[in-house]
């Protein structure tokens, strides 16, 4: 179980004239639970299954502990993988699924049993050993897939999407699950989602993808406070994001100065020293809503557009008199909201929570319709938590 | 305005403002009397001549066309004309048999190969085999037994004419079945379980045995029902490369004979040994294709499957 570390240098791969991925470099260290989020086609689950052995790269190296095995066949490689349809073997018991790699691993005869029952007791299926995979639940049959990975020890585990299929409920409660699993086997995780909660809840670090390139590599932490650009920020989580144009001298030092339409706020996130046209990003449990006759610094007025209830939370979509559309979270906190409708509000928008962002050359309709899709598909789960 | 809105659709049935688009005559959930009947017309049109040609084989006189009581004689019961008795006709029963046999056995594991290797190895060989796959089954039968025949006789002649042509022109015939089928099949299955098995430590040859052809097992038995059940019924290709008695099968003694000769009931109940055959096989490949995929009952892939296989 030993090793576990991967190196990525320059990898690339080309399906005719399209890249999938392109020109990637990413160190994971060993015992690191890594992930790499990105929406459908942003060469995420491409870059796993070159991993895997599934595509030969194009060009580039992939090494497992020192060793670049770009060019072996998967069986060679000490790397499993669990797919996200499952991939059990359905005309194979669940024990059996489990035993399948053993056979190649040497293990005597005694131990495959010991072992097989371990790595179901693992994943919490002691007793289905006699089931066939279609008498069991899309959870459970994940937590075979996992066993059957898991039990052949291998250095990196490669998991791709595996939770996708699920439900939102179990999705999360094997979210917390898999993370303890991984701390507790020390195997070196690497994680495909287009789930950026599950991305953000689980992982140790992540790699933000998007065309086939690294958007953004960090910490959680690092990637969903300080995203690089304004495609991460829209892609971690919903963000606001606004054109906008820093100010004449706006730029030395101390706060950024831009300007949204007639306003000028002050910004202290983000790239301070940038100059001309920017987006600036802020999240919206971070913004305020105040009564609109209320002045004050950084402030914007607007008018409620809509409420949305989500249980612990209100979501409101406000109209800014710049233009730009807003959504904020206001705690359910027991009161009655003050706001309906076409309420007239005052928009606070705090200068440490607004963050300056690069340009990045497009709209902000057309960023949100890259990470949109993706995004749809989760509303259900987001919007319950 | 927005109260002239809330009129217009609040206005109950609007049987002026309505414009019918034709109204339906009658009920439109009437059972379709004419589409039925024309449904069992068909059945009855094909069903009833298979019928009278199986009764008539249990006909106590020598007549086929006048009944004259129920006997099994022409079976087993004559000691001189009935299928049990007469050499030629049991002789003709074992060969149907005999060809049935030996063309499944060597017909299915060639296509299941084909089909893999079609399917996996994506060339310009495998393209055109595709092609020629699909394409006997658009050329006529008889084009290809004369064909046969004439290879057979002029140059490769080290193939004598009986069974040893008789089984290679079947397998030509057929290898279309498992081809087809099993490729239908492969492209439901996909790539992940053998990518799943290779990435669980089996070489690629290592993740066909294993893994695809136990999920290909469905597939590669109904296309072995089907060889067999075709092998049973043809008659152009035998015709054509069979050469002494003992090399004919029931479809080319019954051709040879029902225009004088041996004739009578006798016929009547080889031909009927010949769709009991047929129908056997047909009905335990329809059980064992249930229970084999009696697993993925939920997927339309299976129901695809199964009426690609006509069963």
């Amino acid at each position: 179980m030993a090793g576990g570390n991967v190196r990525l240098e320059s990898l690339t791969k080309q399906f005719d004239d399209v890249t999938a991925v392109d020109d990637i470099s990413i160190e994971i260290q060993a015992g690191e639970f890594f992930s790499l989020l990105g929406p459908s086609g942003c060469g995420k689950t491409t870059t796993l299954r070159m991993v895997a052995g599934f595509e030969p790269p194009t060009s580039g190296k992939i090494l497992l502990d020192g060793v670049d095995v770009g060019n072996w066949p998967p069986h060679r490689r000490n790397v499993n993988t669990v797919f996200q349809s499952y991939a059990l073997f359905p005309f194979l018991t669940v024990a059996e699924n489990v035993a399948f790699g053993m056979k190649y691993k040497s293990v005597p005869k005694s131990e495959i049993n010991t072992q097989v029952a371990e790595a179901l007791a693992l994943v919490q299926l002691s007793g289905y050993e006699k089931r066939r995979p279609n008498q069991l639940s899309g959870g459970q049959q994940q937590r075979v897939a996992l066993a059957r990975a898991l039990v052949l020890r291998p250095s990196v585990l490669l998991l791709d999407e595996p939770l996708g299929a699920l439900d939102a409920k179990l999705r999360r409660t094997l979210q917390v699950e898999l993370g303890a699993l991984q701390k507790q086997v020390g195997i070196t995780f690497m994680y495909v989602t287009h789930d950026q909660e599950e991305a953000l809840t689980m992982s140790d670090r992540l790699a933000v993808m998007n065309r086939g390139r690294i958007a953004q590599l960090g910490t959680p932490d690092e990637v969903y406070n300080e995203p690089a650009d304004a495609y991460v920020a829209d892609f971690l989580g919903v963000s606001n994001l606004m054109d906008a144009r820093v100010e004449p001298g706006g730029n030395g030092g101390g706060p950024c100065r831009v300007r949204l339409g007639d306003f000028v706020l002050e910004a202290a996130a983000g790239q301070l020293d940038a100059t001309g046209a920017v987006k600036v990003a802020i999240r919206p449990e971070r913004i305020n809503l105040h009564p609109y006759e209320a002045g004050g610094a950084n402030r914007v007025p607007g008018m409620v557009e809509r409420l949305v209830f989500l249980g612990s939370t209100t979501q409101i979509f406000v109209r800014l008199a710049t233009g730009s559309a807003l959504q904020t979270l206001v705690r359910n906190d027991g009161a009655a909201l003050p706001y309906s409708q076409g309420t007239p509000v005052s928009v606070g928008l705090p200068a440490d929570s607004l963050r300056v962002l690069p340009d990045p050359g497009v709209s902000v309709a057309e960023i949100r319709d890259k990470t949109l899709g993706d995004q749809l598909l989760d509303l259900t789960s987001t919007t319950s938590s | 305005m927005a109260s002239a809105v809330g009129e217009a659709v609040t206005a109950p049935s609007g049987r002026a403002t309505v414009a019918w688009r034709g109204r339906p005559r009658g009920n439109p959930w009437r059972r379709p009397w004419v589409m039925e009947g024309f449904t069992w017309l068909y059945i009855i049109w094909s069903i009833v001549p298979i019928a009278i040609a199986v009764l008539f084989s249990f006909n106590k006189g020598a007549s086929q066309a006048t009944w004259q009581g129920f006997s099994t004689k022409w079976y087993i019961g004559n000691s001189v004309n009935s299928v049990l008795h007469n050499p030629s006709l049991h002789q003709a029963v074992i060969q149907t048999l005999n060809l049935a046999v030996l063309t499944t056995l060597i017909t299915v594991p060639i296509g299941v190969g084909f089909a893999i290797g079609i399917d996996r190895w994506r060339s310009r060989t495998s393209t055109g085999l595709n092609f020629v796959m699909i394409f006997s089954f658009v050329i006529p039968e008889l084009l290809l037994a004369v064909g046969l025949f004439l290879l057979v006789t002029q140059a490769l002649t080290f193939i004598r004419l009986g069974t040893t042509a008789e089984v290679a022109g079947l397998v030509v015939w057929n290898i279309s079945w498992p081809a087809i089928i099993v490729r239908a099949r492969l492209v439901t299955i996909g790539r992940t379980y053998e990518e799943a098995a290779t990435d669980l430590g089996a070489s690629r040859l290592g993740a066909i045995r294993r893994v695809l052809i136990p999920l290909l097992m469905p597939a590669i038995f109904a296309s072995a029902v089907l060889v067999f059940a075709s092998t049973v019924d043809d008659f152009v290709i035998v015709e054509q490369l069979s050469s002494t008695a003992p090399t004919q099968p029931m479809s080319v003694l019954i051709y040879s004979n029902v225009h004088g000769g041996l004739s009578g009931p006798a016929l009547n109940a080889l031909a009927t040994i010949m769709l009991f055959f047929s129908l056997v096989v047909a009905v335990v490949g329809f059980v064992a294709y249930r229970w084999m995929t009696r697993g993925e009952r939920t997927k339309s892939s299976s129901a695809a499957l199964t009426s690609i296989a006509g069963m």
